[in-house]
């Protein structure tokens, strides 16, 4: 008993106080939230009444997500609960720039490629004379390693028709990439590099390995060399490529995971029609990766309705036969702003499904067919509150919180120890416990899960000090009882404990239901709020059972705590020692 | 446990009464009769209640942007007007009759800057506006920081703070009603509900702005107040069950057990006040930080109703509640007062003049063990040594 009791007490002090000093060393400190720093907070909504899936909900966020990673904000916090994304830039000032960024629309386009692709890599932007043309003198294989290339096909997966002829035409012909130049003023020149990139083959599944390794053979030879790099098409301010996708008109897109950037024309629409026909809705929302012959790839149904498969099959007839439209024979599939896939036509008519093989691995194409189930029911979101809070505010809220709390817990100290004498000692000592095993894990979960120590959260630990000193006075007041009513102070000690952990469970039990109510239905600073509600009571009751519990008990059978003054109780109240 | 009987004789009111009243309280001798003054206390609340319902009809609640939805703009300026600023969103199309507009000074900088505030605006517009002001003091546009947020949304988070306490409330009462009594569920979210009407009652009547912040602190406070009424009443339902032996009036077992805890609840409130105190009188007064202010403010309104809830509305309303039943029917309006109240308190049994009603007989034997414990009156029959934790 009494070396289990050591154990369990050893065991806490070391996990607090070592989580702590890890916590220290490693230099891992809690994120502040926004209304410390200041920053932009931007809450999205899905438009009422329009139909979403879960997935396509969860893609939006990671959209978003990679888009505020690219701006480069330190510590965003992006929190989706139900159908509300609400996104925290902390250190953001341009309230434009950061609604732009959040924007996600979660449609995908089918949008033809109309010339070459271009390796960018961000450098010191070189003299931008040459003018996209044909590459022509292979160099070096640098460009090998820059540009992955997953050679992706499409193809009907349900005809098997082995058809050879598919020659991938990817490399696009000078012409159309240099109109481009010339047409759409705002993409800076570019060094022409042939599509090596993802190389989009077309043909029947059969075939695809040939075909392929043609490909992309003919690619790398011809893009070597042509990777002049110059700037990126359009850089904002921060020099990261713009990636506002304009479905109507020609631009320069980012192919996903590299520097390449493809000229794509509009989104297929040749009607004229809202919404836009060569959308994600053309498929249905059974995209799954799976082993094509080629290795992974993406299989997924065009869909009946809407007139979704004679788009698609418009699209691939256009493609395939490399009309004005699709001079390059290649589909680019993208999703705000980012081509996901841009594979070459090998067939010209589906009847039902389509196979996008190529050199994917399998999380590849496990992402490419989320893109596309996503894009079969897109999500809209309907911009609910933006809101800028003044970093001045917030540090100075910081200061004051932190000041004034510690002043508060300081003064309830002194009230303890003035009360229970050396039984305020060990509130003392159990307050830095508490307070170190929260600070470590608050301090853990925040880089590790995002989570940031808002205004509302250091308040609301300040207070939960109420509720932890409450678990001691509920105990010493129980223990002062039973050594009033004669017992001995082991006995009392145990049995103080015993009824007391029964009150102490049960109020603790309600605060943590009101925690877990208040995390799941509601959002922003009332969630955050419920968060370190829960925590301060969970570190409540287990401070409670593994460090008060084993001092008081082990205190209690030493001769010295026989000496009542220690906890405040007159001798002659407490009767001699039993 | 025999051989603390002769340790534990001392314990008679004639010993205690040399102590003045705050020694009594540290010593936890108090016999105040909770139960007999309830008039009180209820009645200071219904004319709380009543004063809440009279100002949220005259003047309602002062809600931050967060629940009305709306734009807010704020302007640094030393120059423009009030009356230009309405002007300015006239020009733009905005019906500027019920804008907000007022003058903020920078408690820092002593920088003057205007807020303009009006309803729901689409995104166009309200980008629009602020190139308006921008242009008319003469910064660039990202240097008039505006808010927004849309009506639905502000409907949303009120709805949804809404049915979470709800939610909350339900599934409060279903677990105490598991873990205590459903009488004590009952009374605890009478006075939950009496301190959240309370609490905005303080702050329709004072005009305080009511924020997210206000509401996080709220419900820190519905919290808190539960809890403190909990650990009363688990002391109640304990003190029901020493007593279930003899014929006590319930009134009896709350006045025994509030007395009990009181030194706990004092403590605890203080121990839940100072670290608000602190926020509120450093944080917010010397340090400045208006952001602490509002939440510090919630906290303590709602900490004080808290307190005073629990003991002056939760544990009656489960007196008066019990009373009705078969059990403590016939023992209504006989609770014991004065010195047989702190003899009750310190563990004395039930006196002897209840010995008409009392039925069992070892009820008697222990009514007649003058010489025994008060720990071991308290319990029931003795237990078989057996049984017994050792000593």
């Amino acid at each position: 008993m009494r070396r289990r009791l050591i154990l369990t007490l050893l065991s806490i002090v070391v996990l607090a106080y070592g989580g702590f000093a890890a916590v220290m060393l490693t230099g891992t400190e809690p994120a502040l939230g926004l209304d410390l720093q200041g920053g932009i907070s931007v809450t999205q909504r899905v438009k009422p009444g329009t139909e979403y899936s879960d997935a396509s909900l969860a893609l939006a966020v990671e959209r978003i997500r990679d888009r505020v990673d690219s701006l480069g904000v330190a510590e965003p916090e992006i929190l989706s609960q139900g159908d509300t994304i609400v996104v925290n830039l902390p250190g953001v000032k341009n309230q434009q720039q950061a609604v732009d960024l959040v924007q996600v629309t979660g449609r995908v386009l089918l949008r033809p490629v109309i010339g070459d692709c271009q390796e960018v890599t961000p450098q010191e932007p070189t003299d931008s004379t040459d003018v996209p043309s044909d590459s022509t003198t292979p160099s070096s294989g640098s460009t090998d390693t820059t540009v992955p290339a997953p050679s992706t096909t499409v193809a009907p997966s349900t005809t098997a028709s082995t058809d050879t002829t598919v020659a991938p035409s990817t490399t696009g012909a000078p012409g159309p990439s240099r109109s481009i130049t010339a047409t759409d003023t705002t993409v800076p020149l570019l060094g022409a590099a042939p599509t090596s990139v993802a190389d989009t083959t077309t043909t029947a599944a059969a075939t695809t390995t040939t075909a392929d390794s043609t490909t992309t053979t003919t690619t790398t030879s011809d893009s070597t060399g042509t990777t002049t790099t110059t700037e990126p098409p359009v850089l904002d301010e921060n020099g990261i490529p713009v990636q506002e996708s304009d479905p109507y008109g020609q631009q320069y897109l980012q192919v996903k995971g590299t520097n390449v950037y493809c000229p794509v024309g509009p989104a297929w629409n040749p009607d004229g029609a809202d919404p836009i026909e060569g959308s994600g809705e053309v498929f249905t929302d059974n995209a799954v990766a799976a082993v094509l012959d080629t290795g992974w790839g993406v299989t997924v149904d065009l869909n009946d309705g809407n007139g979704g498969r004679s788009t698609w099959n418009e699209i691939a007839s256009a493609c395939y036969n490399q009309t004005d439209q699709c001079p390059s024979g290649q589909l680019a599939i993208e999703l705000d702003g980012i081509i996901q896939s841009n594979p070459s036509m090998n067939e010209p008519f589906f009847s039902g499904g389509v196979q996008i093989s190529g050199q994917f691995t399998q999380a590849e194409a496990s992402a490419l067919a989320e893109v596309i189930n996503s894009g079969s029911l897109p999500v809209q979101l309907k911009l609910e509150a933006v809101q800028s809070v003044s970093p001045s505010l917030g540090e100075g809220s910081l200061r004051a919180a932190l000041l004034s709390g510690l002043a508060g817990v300081l003064l309830v100290l002194l009230f303890m120890i003035a009360y229970y004498r050396l039984l305020g000692l060990i509130v003392a000592i159990g307050l830095t416990v508490s307070g170190t095993l929260i600070y470590a894990v608050v301090s853990l979960l925040s880089r590790t899960q995002g989570l940031a120590l808002s205004l509302s959260g250091i308040a609301g630990i300040i207070v939960s000090v109420g509720v932890t000193v409450d678990s001691y006075v509920v105990f010493f007041e129980r223990l002062k009882d039973e050594v009033k009513s004669g017992k001995t102070m082991r006995n009392s000690a145990q049995r103080g404990f015993t009824n007391a952990w029964r009150a102490i469970v049960v109020a603790d039990l309600v605060s943590l239901l009101g925690a877990l109510v208040l995390w799941y239905l509601t959002v922003g600073a009332v969630r955050g709020f419920a968060f370190f509600l829960g925590l301060s009571t969970l570190t409540d009751m287990l401070v409670a059972y593994t460090f008060t519990r084993p001092t008081v008990l082990l205190l209690s059978r030493t001769t010295w705590m026989e000496r009542r003054k220690v906890m405040g109780i007159e001798a002659a109240t407490a009767g001699g020692t039993a | 446990m025999s051989t603390d009987v002769d340790d534990t004789i001392q314990h008679e009111p004639a010993v205690r009464s040399r102590r003045g009243p705050l020694g009594r309280l540290y010593h936890g001798e108090t016999a105040i009769d909770f139960y007999g003054r309830r008039w009180i206390g209820i009645s200071a609340s219904i004319l709380l209640l009543v004063v809440t319902v009279v100002s949220l009809f005259a003047s309602g609640l002062n809600l931050s942007l967060d629940f009305k939805g709306g734009v807010v703009w704020e302007i640094p300026t030393e120059t423009l007007t009030q009356d230009r600023a309405r002007e300015i969103l006239e020009e733009n199309g905005i019906d500027s009759s019920n804008a907000k507009v007022q003058e903020l000074i920078s408690q820092d900088t002593g920088a003057r800057s205007l807020e303009v505030q009006v309803g729901d605006q689409p995104d166009e517009l309200r980008q629009q506006v602020q190139r308006a002001f921008a242009e008319e003091v003469g910064v660039v546009a990202e240097d008039v920081s505006t808010n927004s947020v849309s009506s639905t949304w502000g409907r949303s988070i009120t709805s949804k703070a809404l049915r979470a306490l709800v939610v909350f409330m339900v599934l409060v009462a279903l677990f105490i009603s598991w873990r205590l009594e459903w009488e004590m569920a009952f009374a605890a979210i009478v006075a939950m509900v009496h301190d959240v009407a309370i609490s905005v009652g303080v702050y329709s009547l004072f005009g305080f702005e009511v924020t997210p912040a206000t509401v996080v602190a709220f419900l820190t406070i519905l919290g808190f107040s539960l809890y403190d009424t909990i650990v009363v009443f688990d002391k109640v339902k304990e003190n029901e069950g020493r007593y279930s032996g003899s014929r006590v009036p319930y009134a009896d077992v709350l006045n025994v057990s509030m007395n009990q805890v009181l030194m706990r609840s004092l403590n605890t409130s203080l121990a839940a006040v100072l670290p608000v105190l602190s926020l509120l009188v450093l944080g917010s007064g010397v340090l400045g930080a208006v952001t602490l202010r509002e939440f510090a403010l919630a906290l303590l309104v709602g900490l004080l109703t808290g307190s005073y809830s629990s003991v002056f509305i939760a544990s009656p309303l489960v007196a008066m509640v019990k009373e009705r039943q078969p059990r403590f029917k016939t023992l209504r309006g006989r609770h014991a007062t004065g010195p047989e109240l702190e003899r009750l308190v310190h563990g004395g049994l039930p006196s002897a003049r209840r010995e008409g009603v009392r039925s069992r007989p070892v009820d008697e034997a222990a009514a007649s063990g003058a010489e025994l414990s008060p720990a071991e009156v308290l319990t029931h029959t003795p237990r078989p040594r057996k049984k017994r934790r050792r000593a």
